[in-house]
């Protein structure tokens, strides 16, 4: 069966509304946690107002950044042009790919930047003084966890504009294997970065609330934060090399 | 039909690190967050947690190398 418009065109609407609908998700929930947790703090600390909402904003801009991420890859998919049938199945896998690595792999990101956020707002309306140290940690922390969305753009951009066309003399089973090899490098991509996404911006959120109670000890907190998120980070970069190994190996 | 075990092979290595990348990040993640704490709250067991911290993610993490250790299997041995 060869490839018309058409199909590439579901491939890259389908593959759109994936990516935008589930990062929006976790971008939305992230954002509105960091949002209670600063009107929480505004009650108990009415005269933080000020850092406390600057702390709020900048922290969902962050968070932001991944469903930003899925969308600027969606509006690609939409008129990026990638509708020449000369692509084949090839390029129909790797259009729905895109969309799926990018979308799935926000989710992590996140919640985990969501949490730092939240949790920031809590230790700054405990400790207004501490604000600057709070927001800074805040902040590393943050694009730490946002490492994940990063990973899953770049395998996103790489699957919409690095991967070959099906050739003219392709049969059956090497459409098959190479569709199923670009389906797997997002999935891998997109799943692995969830977890370490949420977990690093645990471990940021746990910083920031100790750093506001017990800011004596801030310079041992942020060691053991940076120890533990590398660690953290080890699965998601695993999952980009079967990433990449899939896509380019294969 | 060779290939179309193949092809399952490959999502299948895809799969495997994705979802098993998921446990391992959360648990180091929850351990490391918990590990602050409590340097926080008793500094002077800072060593001692460290190392607690460092020895529980090894152990966490050994799912995610058993994943890795598959995908590659399935990638360059089916």
């Amino acid at each position: 069966m060869t490839v018309t418009t058409e199909i590439l065109q579901i491939a890259s609407y389908l593959g759109a509304g994936i990516s935008v609908g589930i990062a929006s998700l976790s971008a939305g929930i992230g954002e509105g946690y960091t949002a209670g947790h600063t009107a929480h703090s505004f009650m108990r600390q009415p005269k933080a107002g000020d850092s406390l909402v600057n702390s709020m904003l900048v922290s969902q801009a962050v968070t932001e950044t991944g469903a930003i991420f899925a969308l600027v890859i969606a509006l690609l998919l939409i008129f990026g042009g990638f509708t020449d049938p000369a692509g084949g199945w090839f390029k129909a896998a790797a259009l729905l790919s895109a969309g799926i690595a990018v979308g799935v792999g926000s989710v992590g990101p996140g919640f985990g930047s969501g949490y730092s956020g939240g949790q920031a707002s809590k230790a700054i309306g405990r400790m207004p003084k501490q604000n600057n140290a709070i927001t800074g940690n805040m902040l590393i922390g943050q694009a730490l966890a946002q490492a994940g969305s990063i990973f899953a753009l770049v395998v996103s951009l790489l699957l919409l504009y690095s991967t070959p066309n099906q050739p003219a003399n392709a049969t059956l089973g090497e459409v098959i294997l190479k569709c199923a090899a670009f389906l797997g490098g997002g999935l891998a991509i997109g799943i692995g970065t969830m977890g370490p996404g949420a977990a690093i911006g645990f471990v940021a959120g746990r910083a920031n609330d100790m750093i506001g109670r017990f800011p004596k000890e801030r310079a041992s907190i942020i060691k053991t934060m940076f120890l533990g998120a590398a660690v953290s980070e080890s699965t998601a970069i695993y999952s980009l090399v079967i990433a990449f190994l899939l896509i380019f190996a294969i | 039909m060779e290939q179309i075990a193949r092809a399952a092979a490959l999502l299948g290595a895809g799969i495997c690190m994705g979802i098993g990348a998921l446990g391992p990040g959360v648990g180091e993640g929850f351990v490391a967050g918990k590990a602050c704490e409590g340097i926080a709250r008793s500094p002077e067991n800072a060593s001692l947690i460290t190392r607690t911290m460092l020895v529980g993610q090894a152990v966490s993490e050994s799912t995610g190398i058993y994943s890795l250790v598959i995908a590659l299997l399935l990638i360059f041995s089916t």
